[in-house]
Order: structure tokens, then C-alpha cells, then sequence
């Protein structure tokens, strides 16, 4: 039970990250320079921006609920759970940020979920 | 946006997802084995080791490299496609462990890369036809 809601939360937290860094990230606008004044310019505005510290917030929560859960669960448990993110930051995508996911797109995303649980199986 | 524009911006999201897959990859490997070889079981009287090792800061720096191409691709592309894209990266693990490092990878491993390849493919489809869609109605409407 503890191991499920820890699970729950780093899904839910990684999927959160994603939406808020991507809300940011936009917010920002398209990146469209390599010049590196111009690069950490940009990049000052981005690490002031509130979407991008939250999503940063939700990414190190994700990081420090993964070590506690591994200090005691089955790394082929964890692992494959893990991967369920990938659904849920496309139901974040869709539902969120209103991007449009086609069902071509929702196969894919699911056949990458399902991948990455099993290469994480031994 | 012209479908033109949209084009181009798939292939510079592309262009910039690939060295962010290629930096993820191998920085997962130069801190996975680095870590393994200082091993031990407690955290905190390795963090002096940790902080000596060259290869460990190099995988972080290959890591902070790689989310900083993420966030960026992020800055115009979708969400939805951006992620899935980057799993890629798992791909590039089990071939570099298998290919380089000699390890045997188990066959539900190998049946996980053909998914996310497949995956992968049709993502990257789903992406070239939305902007051709977009493209097509932005056309439509007269602009």
C-alpha cells in the first residue's frame, strides 16, 4: 500500500512537472537562436518564469519519492510503474495544454508506455 | 502557421530531440556504472567519492545538456510529442549495453525496444500529419 501511493505520486508528480515545464516553456516562446548571448538571455527569463519553477518543484519531488521507494520496493515493480507517465502526461497534454492527440498518436504513446515497462523487467 | 513552417519546425524539433536522446543515453551510462563501482549500500558516505569522480560529472553535465534541449524543443512543440519521442533514449541504452558492453539482454527487453520503436514510428507519423492538416487548413481558409 505504501509502495502504491508512493508509485502514485511519482507518476502523478513527473506528469505534473511536464505540463507546468511545457506551460513555461511556452510562455517563454519558441527558442529560435543559437547564439549563446542570446541563449542565456532567454534562459534567465525561463528560470524566472512561475510554470517553469513549478515544474522544476514537481520534478524534484518525483526524484525524492523514486529514492524512498527504492529503499525498500522491487526495482521490477517500480520500474515498469513508472512508465505509466507516459499516459499520463498525454491525458496532461490533452487535457491541460489542449493539444490534440489523434488516435494514431494515442497507439504510439501507448506502445511506448508498454515498452518501457518491459525493458525495465530483468 | 504555413505548412511549410510547421515542416520545418518538425525537423528542427527532430534536430534538437536527437542529441538530447544521445546525451540522455549516455549520461544514464556514465552514472549508472560510475555509481555501481563506488557502490555500497548507504548514501551518504559515498557523497565525498561521488563528488571526486570525473565520470559522474560528466554524466550529470550530459543530463543538465539534455533537459536543457527538452525544454527548449518544448518551447514550440507538443507536449504529446516530445515525450514519447525521447524514449527513444531507452532504445539507445539496451543496444549501447548490448552492443558495447557485451551484456545479454533478455528477450521481454528486446520485445520492450520493438514496441517503443514502433511506438516511436507512429508518433513521429501522427506528427507529420497534423502538420500537413494544419497546414491544409490555414491553405483552405485563404491565408
Amino acid at each position: 500500500m505504501k509502495t502504491a501511493i508512493l508509485i502514485a505520486i511519482i507518476v502523478l508528480t513527473d506528469a505534473a512537472g511536464d505540463v507546468f515545464l511545457t506551460r513555461g516553456m511556452k510562455q517563454v516562446g519558441e527558442i529560435s537562436t543559437i547564439n549563446p548571448r542570446a541563449f542565456f538571455g532567454i534562459g534567465g527569463k525561463v528560470i524566472t518564469n512561475k510554470n517553469f519553477l513549478s515544474g522544476i518543484f514537481f520534478f524534484t519531488i518525483t526524484f525524492v519519492s523514486f529514492l524512498i521507494v527504492l529503499s525498500w520496493a522491487d526495482l521490477s515493480l517500480v520500474f515498469p510503474a513508472k512508465s505509466l507517465v507516459y499516459i499520463l502526461s498525454t491525458l496532461g497534454a490533452k487535457f491541460v495544454l489542449g493539444e490534440t492527440v489523434t488516435s494514431q498518436r494515442w497507439v504510439g504513446i501507448s506502445l511506448v508506455c508498454l515498452g518501457v515497462a518491459l525493458t525495465s523487467l530483468p | 502557421m504555413t505548412s511549410a513552417a510547421r515542416g520545418t519546425s518538425l525537423k528542427k524539433t527532430i534536430l534538437v530531440l536527437i542529441p538530447a536522446i544521445f546525451a540522455q543515453a549516455a549520461g544514464n551510462v556514465f552514472l549508472s556504472t560510475r555509481m555501481k563501482e563506488i557502490g555500497g549500500s548507504s548514501w551518504f558516505p559515498l557523497l565525498p567519492r561521488v563528488v571526486e569522480s570525473p565520470t559522474l560529472w560528466l554524466g550529470i553535465f550530459l543530463l543538465i545538456i539534455s533537459f536543457v534541449l527538452f525544454a527548449s524543443a518544448l518551447s514550440w512543440a507538443d507536449l504529446s510529442f516530445v515525450v514519447p519521442a525521447v524514449s527513444a533514449e531507452v532504445v539507445l541504452n539496451v543496444v549501447f549495453a548490448n552492443y558495447f558492453l557485451r551484456e545479454v539482454v533478455s528477450l521481454t527487453r528486446w520485445t520492450g525496444v520493438l514496441f517503443i520503436s514502433i511506438g516511436v514510428v507512429l508518433v513521429l507519423r501522427s506528427e507529420r500529419q497534423k502538420a500537413r492538416r494544419e497546414g491544409g487548413e490555414i491553405l483552405r481558409s485563404g491565408d
